[in-house]
């Protein structure tokens, strides 16, 4: 075999060196691929804390009611059920639609329920005793009132704009009787023979 | 000499693509095992608005699924179905007695001298995550809501879980743009 000159050898090396390894480049792509892919199924999910009674009845001592702030989701529309896009059984509702109530006045969207809860909160003249600290004021409780047929989409967004404005104490009350009738539902008293 | 330097240039290892593999069945294995989370249920929660997301989670949180039927599921099983079992909430009340019997529950400290009684009960301080479908309607929250706060329960720090995205909004304008 003949032996290859010294130039030869050089000009082999050369063209050795100068070839691209893509494997690493592709695995990178193929990474950010699976990244971005991947990335939607995560969505982050936030929490709204609520409490229910703790110690009601429980208490020997005599524990004076207390000055609520109540809000009231009030049902306008139900609204027409309708296949959700891409589900088998899952609907959502077309022409839904609620307003609020808080004490007396009427507020329609969110950001209105938002505005009004701040100047409540704000107000020095609404606070309440706080039996805690005795001779101290604190903000107020909020008891949060769904109307029958009011669904879970009405009154988390309203528990966000309540615990936004910085109401802690947040209660829950009403709503719990279905359309047809349950076990909450009011029944119709027995007359006595 | 010159043979011996190439046998030993052709021994060389190229490592790459083996740690490129590794690092795909990494992905892989880390993806798969949060996406067969059981706890979440393929529900579409309400947008919010004004809240944080949640970055850190408490370590004990039980969390209640509760479906457009109304149908609340733990880990994938249904312990109370709406429609089958409509006034009887008996399966509710297991699963929150699973919650208490089960899971490493913190307690509400009692205060000095007093004992575990039925004046002085065992109250969870660890809270319940409600997820519910935006169409879920209320009243089957709220169902659970009393279930939560009945003697043999006692759950009273529930939290309302909620997405940072609408994905039912995403979805319709897909299909509007179809």
């Amino acid at each position: 075999m003949a032996r290859k000159s010294r130039r030869q050898q050089m000009k082999e090396e050369v063209t050795k060196e100068a070839e691209i390894d893509m494997t690493p480049m592709i695995d990178v792509v193929f990474l950010l691929i699976i990244f971005f892919l991947c990335i939607d199924f995560k969505i982050l999910e936030s929490k709204l804390p609520a409490y229910l009674p703790k110690d009601k009845g429980s208490q020997p001592e005599k524990v004076e009611p207390q000055e609520q702030l109540r809000i009231k989701i009030v049902l306008d529309r139900k609204g027409e059920k309708s296949l959700r896009p891409a589900a088998k059984h899952a609907y959502y509702l077309v022409g839904h639609k609620v307003h609020y109530t808080v004490g007396p006045k009427k507020v329609e969207t969110l950001d209105e329920l938002k505005d009004e809860l701040k100047k409540i909160h704000d107000d020095p003249n609404r606070r309440v005793p706080d039996p805690k600290k005795p001779g101290s004021k604190k903000v107020m409780g909020v008891v949060i009132e769904p109307d029958t047929g009011t669904v879970y989409g009405d009154v988390a967004p309203c528990v966000d704009a309540v615990k936004f404005v910085g109401f802690d104490d947040i209660n829950f009350g009403g709503g719990l009787g279905s359309e047809t009738g349950g076990k909450y539902a009011k029944k119709p008293r027995k007359k006595k023979k | 000499m010159a043979n011996l330097d190439a046998v030993q240039e052709d021994a060389k290892l190229d490592m790459t693509p083996m740690i490129d593999c590794v690092f795909l069945l990494m992905i892989f294995f880390v993806l798969v095992i949060d996406l067969s989370q059981t706890d979440l249920e393929d529900l579409i929660l309400p947008k919010a608005k004004y809240v944080q997301p949640d970055d850190q989670p408490p370590d004990v949180r039980p969390i209640a699924n509760i479906n457009q039927g109304g149908d609340v599921i733990y880990k994938g099983n249904t312990y109370y179905a709406a429609a089958q079992h409509g006034e009887n909430y008996e399966g509710m009340k297991k699963l929150l007695v699973e919650w208490r019997n089960t899971l490493k529950l913190t307690y509400k400290p009692l205060k000095e001298g007093q004992a575990v009684s039925a004046k002085n009960p065992n109250i969870p301080d660890d809270p319940v995550l409600v997820r519910a479908d935006k169409w879920t309607e209320w009243h089957y929250v709220g169902k659970f809501m009393t279930a939560c706060s009945q003697p043999y329960a006692q759950f009273w720090k529930l939290e309302l879980a909620m997405s940072e995205i609408d994905k039912e909004d995403k979805m319709l304008k897909a299909q509007k743009a179809k």
